[in-house]
């Protein structure tokens, strides 16, 4: 029989069609790309961990090395409070990587709890969930993530839970369609008719294909979470200075962009490795 | 259908009844005086004191108990009325219209030119899988989704209103206006759409009845059409959908960026001012924005792609 | 082969984009050549505040500064008092003024000023919150004759500057509903009100009713734009014609940019610390002044404001030429003195560095807003020193309100802020609310001096030229030495103009843009 080209689920919740897509070729390239991706994050990796100890001072300040260019022993230079950029670089990166990994774990956990959970048990434990999710869908993300800042006046933990509430529903949604079908099938049918428990059929039959549309969905949910936290920072309601933070940084940065533009950059490249590792890492894991 | 569109009705009315309190319950739950909050967003940093602020509790009645003020918003809901601004005392539809009409006019301009672009350079791609114009689109995607929007504005403003001088760096209110702003989004949309586009037409080019309908001997342009365009558009239009939605919410970068008017400015607006009603207002037109979108998705859908689905994914 | 059809259904798309792109330059080329004609008759003038309100309490000043509506008296460019619709006005007793109207002043709609009209502008203005008047001993406002004559309750010297603030601007009275809320701004200045898209436009354009010299730029926009990176773009490409509200960051970019030329004024504002007076640490002088050799004035005007004339030396700044006194003992940064003065007052090192005394660790909050992008900076900056020294200062930006609702409540540590000592044209006004002896919102908090507030009530009932240069000397003494708050920077606003306008004034007050006095320059 031939399959549509569109998977049901891919209609039916279009806001995660984007990791839906059906993988469609192996060529030669992808395994390039991949390592480029992988490459890259690893090297952000070993930045975050090892860069915070190598330079301790991301918020002593100097103020008469204000924006002074880069010299061997600062190899950014200074910002314009005279604080050491590869420090803050640093410490900046950890923070993000942190946060946002912190972030998609939490709600990968539980959008994958809540869906299997809806899937299986069905009825009003479903319709409660379902319910609940719509209804956190039809919130506009930024409100939430906005009223959570709000809350936390500048803090750490709320904008953490603002990020998880509104990331979890795409786990929930894709879980759900996805173990609907799974379930239903004639796999999980056989099992159960040999006896096989729940935790059988959850290691043997949904998680193998579950996994791969995880792993992707989080690579991609790391992306976005480091976007969501620098973008508050640009508009000025992100976490609050003198923590070092990509998005803070690239924004207050980002008038010095002629003056001195190695401050500038350098936050940037940052993100924007971040995201091209993740993205070379998903091309190939949504394919494989 | 109308079956659908009438669990989509419902579904609207829900939703506003829901996230209009939720919004009421959590704006009122944030730390900070309310009547401070609004006088600041009234007379500005210079002349607010606590004077003002008692002005605007009497004024406001912020005295009284919460409940009451969530029913009158309701009364006045359940009358189309959505009230005025507590802080600029505006009328509330007014300027959720210009801020909604000019997040539109954006998402429009910007999906255009995306979808434009995308699926063309797909389509070409999509050609030759594994050629030249392939691997270069792929390079061309994932370096425009890893810019960060706002340095791709800065860009777009550098190239096109400083060192050539051919479009308005920012601002709003000539028709040119949007040019750079819309640009700044659809260059991530493009790639977006592009790579969409490549992989389902490819695949679908590959699946057996299109490879039949060659055998039968329809002539390629109406494979095209008949198969692989209809096939491809069914999962081209629900991306159209989801980006819309996130266009219309998510562009508050871009709208700080470039001074452009729209909902991300308002909320934000509304959030720091504790502008309760205009925050009520903002989020439901959102929610309903999103359903209509949803629903738009899955009429279109249906029509393109008529073979009944699974719905419901339990029993 | 199936591959020929593709191909040419990719030729018909690349065409299809080719005609898109086409109409797109062709758009682009006819807008390039609208806005040639726009830079020939409409000026284009962009700042950072939005058009939230048309009340004249809350419109921000803009119907003032764009000269749409004028208030009784005016200033000018060295911040005195000159005629506005008022031509003269004097005090017949200790409490009764008269203003003198300019008798050809007409309303955009055609109607004359009348007494009658200003008067009843005048009493909406004192009955509505956010007005200066009314904290004003007005007894009455009534019309004499051609005259406006104010009844007070005891003598006020400072009745004309109150009358400057826009908060009194005189709307013609179609501009009212029967509530007395605006429904639209009429007022009688050089320019009429074209067009208002809340929150970002506002169109005008030169007025056929008003009884001065008629305009050279007769049509302007103002838009709103709040960043000001993109502020500096705007003027950077040529797109405004006056940029207002720039930045330290990108007027030092634009300084070499062709084309362009920078305006300058230093504003009677100060970037001050309020200091919460009851506060178990800060109640004490010594720490007081020791929170104020923390500071390092100099470097953070230099690196973080870019101007280091702005370091402040005390509260007033030189533009307020009458309440800077060159005698003062400046304030310095000496880390040394700031530990030696902590040292004195009975804080002790404690072992992580930070002061401790009687078991407490010197923590405290300091509060302060995004509005004006320098004020996280500087208190990034402040948050450094006062580290140097030993105190644990925390930083919470927030909403500006946040400042006076901490004064209430008692909960505010230490506040930053920028104050506008000529929110009223005269300093001694704003002084007399700000250091009441019972505190003030955004003046002192739990302090008081006697001979200060003797100083500015005297000050209040009129004082001869050489008494009132004492009593200023005095007060400036004592905010010096007693420093319930602490200055950190004057300020300077800046302005960048297309050198196709000539005639740029900066207002030292920012009242006035005075536009209607620019001229193109070809």
């Amino acid at each position: 029989m031939t399959r549509p080209a569109p998977e049901p689920a891919a209609v039916a919740l279009p806001q995660v069609a984007s990791v839906l897509v059906p993988p469609t070729r192996r060529t030669a390239d992808r395994p390039a790309l991949w390592w480029a991706g992988a490459v890259t994050l690893a090297l952000l990796v070993l930045f975050a961990l090892l860069g915070p100890l190598i330079w301790r001072e991301p918020i002593a300040q100097d103020l008469s090395r204000f924006l002074q260019a880069p010299t061997p022993a600062e190899p950014l230079g200074h910002d314009h409070l005279g604080r050491s950029v590869i420090a803050r670089l640093a410490h900046a990166t950890r923070l993000s990587l942190v946060l946002a990994i912190l972030c998609v774990t939490v709600a990968m956990i539980a959008g994958t709890l809540t869906g299997i959970l809806a899937a299986w048990r069905g009825r009003w434990v479903d319709t409660l969930l379902h319910g609940l999710s719509e209804t956190l869908v039809a919130i506009p993300a930024l409100l939430i993530v906005l009223i959570a800042s709000a809350a936390g006046g500048g803090g750490l933990t709320m904008l953490f839970v603002g990020i998880a509430l509104v990331q979890w529903i795409e786990y929930f949604r894709v879980v759900r369609a996805r173990s609907g079908v799974l379930l239903a099938g004639p796999g999980v049918e056989a099992a159960r008719l040999l006896g096989l428990g729940p935790v059988h059929v959850l290691r043997r039959h949904l998680w193998p294909e579950l996994r791969p549309v995880l792993l992707t969905m989080a690579s991609f949910g790391i992306g976005t979470a480091v976007l969501t936290l620098s973008t508050l920072g640009f508009v000025g309601v992100g976490v609050s200075p003198p923590t070092p933070e990509l998005g803070l940084m690239i924004t207050e940065a980002f008038p010095f962009y002629s003056e001195a533009p190695w401050m500038s950059l350098a936050p940037v490249l940052v993100l924007a490795a971040t995201l091209l590792g993740l993205l070379g890492i998903r091309g190939t894991e949504a394919r494989s | 259908m109308l079956r659908l569109l009438r669990r989509r009705a419902l579904q609207a009315v829900g939703v506003t009844l829901v996230v209009s309190t939720a919004c009421f319950v959590m704006i009122r739950t944030l730390p900070g005086d309310l009547a401070f909050r609004i006088a600041a967003g009234r007379y500005g940093y210079d002349q607010v004191d606590a004077a003002s602020a008692e002005g605007v509790r009497a004024e406001l009645g912020l005295d009284r108990p919460a409940w009451q003020q969530l029913l009158e918003w309701w009364a006045g809901l359940a009358r189309l009325d959505l009230g005025t601004s507590l802080v600029t005392r505006a009328s509330i539809a007014d300027e959720l219209g210009h801020a909604l009409g000019a997040s539109l006019h954006l998402a429009a301009v910007a999906l255009a030119m995306g979808c434009l672009v995308g699926v063309t350079l797909g389509a070409a791609a999509a050609h030759r899988p594994g050629g030249a114009l392939d691997k270069l689109t792929t390079l061309a995607v994932v370096g425009s989704r890893a810019l960060p929007p706002f340095i791709l504005g800065l860009l777009l403003i550098l190239v096109f209103a400083v060192h050539l001088g051919v479009l308005p760096a920012a601002g709003h209110g000539q028709a040119s206006n949007v040019a750079l702003p819309a640009a700044a989004l659809a260059i991530g949309l493009a790639g977006l759409f592009a790579r969409i586009t490549r992989d389902t037409v490819v695949q679908v080019r590959a699946t057996e009845y299109v490879q039949f309908a060659r055998t039968k001997g329809l002539n390629g342009r109406l494979v095209l059409t008949r198969h692989v365009l209809r096939n491809s558009g069914v999962t081209v239009v629900s991306y159209v959908g989801v980006q819309a939605l996130i266009l219309i919410e998510g562009v508050i970068v871009i709208e700080s960026l470039f001074g452009w008017p729209g909902l991300g400015h308002a909320l934000v607006h509304a959030v720091f001012w504790r502008d309760v009603p205009m925050i009520q207002a903002t989020a439901v037109a959102l929610a309903l924005l999103v359903v209509v979108i949803n629903t738009a998705v899955d009429v279109s859908t249906a029509a393109m792609d008529p073979r009944p689905r699974v719905k419901e994914v339990t029993p | 082969m199936a591959s020929t059809p593709t191909l040419r259904t990719a030729r018909a798309i690349v065409a299809l984009t080719a005609v898109v792109a086409l109409t797109a330059c062709t758009t682009t080329s006819d807008t390039r050549d609208g806005t040639a004609a726009v830079t020939g008759g409409t000026l284009s003038v962009v700042g950072p505040v939005e058009v939230h309100s048309l009340e004249p309490a809350t419109s921000s000043e803009l119907f003032t500064r764009l000269q749409v509506s004028e208030t009784l008296v005016a200033t000018d460019a060295d911040g005195a008092l000159r005629a506005g619709l008022a031509t003269g006005w004097h005090a017949d007793d200790d409490t009764t003024w008269r203003f003198e109207l300019r008798p050809t002043a007409v309303f955009h709609d055609g109607e004359p000023v009348t007494a009658d009209a200003v008067v009843a502008a005048l009493q909406i203005a004192y009955d509505k919150e956010g007005s200066p008047l009314t904290g004003a001993p007005v007894a009455e406002i009534g019309v004499d004759g051609d005259d406006i004559v104010v009844r007070l309750d005891e003598p006020f010297a400072s009745l004309p500057a109150v009358l400057a603030h826009t908060s009194t601007q005189v709307l013609a009275p179609s501009s009212y509903d029967e509530d007395g809320a605006v429904t639209e701004v009429i007022g009688s200045g050089p320019y009429a009100i074209s067009a208002v898209h809340p929150p970002q436009r506002i169109e005008v354009t030169a007025s056929e009713h008003w009884d001065g010299t008629a305009p050279a730029i007769t049509d302007v926009t103002y838009q709103a734009v709040s960043r000001a990176e993109s502020r500096a773009l705007m003027a950077e490409s040529g797109q405004s014609d006056v940029t207002l509200g720039m930045d330290p960051v990108s007027l030092q970019r634009l300084q070499d940019v062709d084309g362009v030329q920078i305006h300058s004024v230093t504003l009677p504002r100060t970037i001050q610390m309020k200091v919460n007076g009851e506060h178990p640490a800060l109640g004490d002088p010594l720490v007081r002044q020791a929170l104020s050799a923390a500071l390092d004035r100099q470097g953070m005007a230099t690196a973080l404001l870019r101007d280091p004339e702005m370091a402040a030396t005390q509260l007033f700044p030189p533009s307020l030429a009458d309440w800077h006194q060159d005698d003062l003992t400046a304030l310095e940064h000496d880390a040394d003195e700031a530990r030696r003065l902590l040292a004195e007052a009975g804080w002790e090192e404690g072992p992580d560095g930070i002061l401790v005394r009687d078991g407490e660790r010197f923590e405290i909050t300091l509060r302060t807003f995004p509005d004006r992008p320098e004020l996280p900076i500087l208190a990034t900056a402040i948050q450094a020193a006062f580290a140097d020294v030993g105190i644990d200062l925390s930083v919470s930006i927030s909403n500006s309100s946040e400042i006076p609702a901490g004064h209430q409540d008692g909960t505010l540590d230490v506040g930053l802020y920028a104050r506008n000592y000529a929110l009223v044209p005269d300093p001694a006004v704003t002084l007399l609310g700000d250091f009441a002896p019972e505190g003030s919102d955004w003046g002192a908090m739990g302090w008081n001096d006697e001979d200060l507030t003797a100083a500015l009530e005297a000050m209040a009932e009129g004082l001869d030229d050489a008494q009132a240069a004492d009593a200023r000397a005095q007060v400036a003494q004592i905010m010096q030495d007693e420093l319930p708050v602490i200055p950190v920077a004057w300020y300077r606003q800046s302005a960048v103009v297309n050198e196709r306008v000539a005639g740029m004034t900066l207002d030292p007050l920012e009242r006035s843009w005075w536009l209607s006095e620019l001229t193109w320059s070809s």
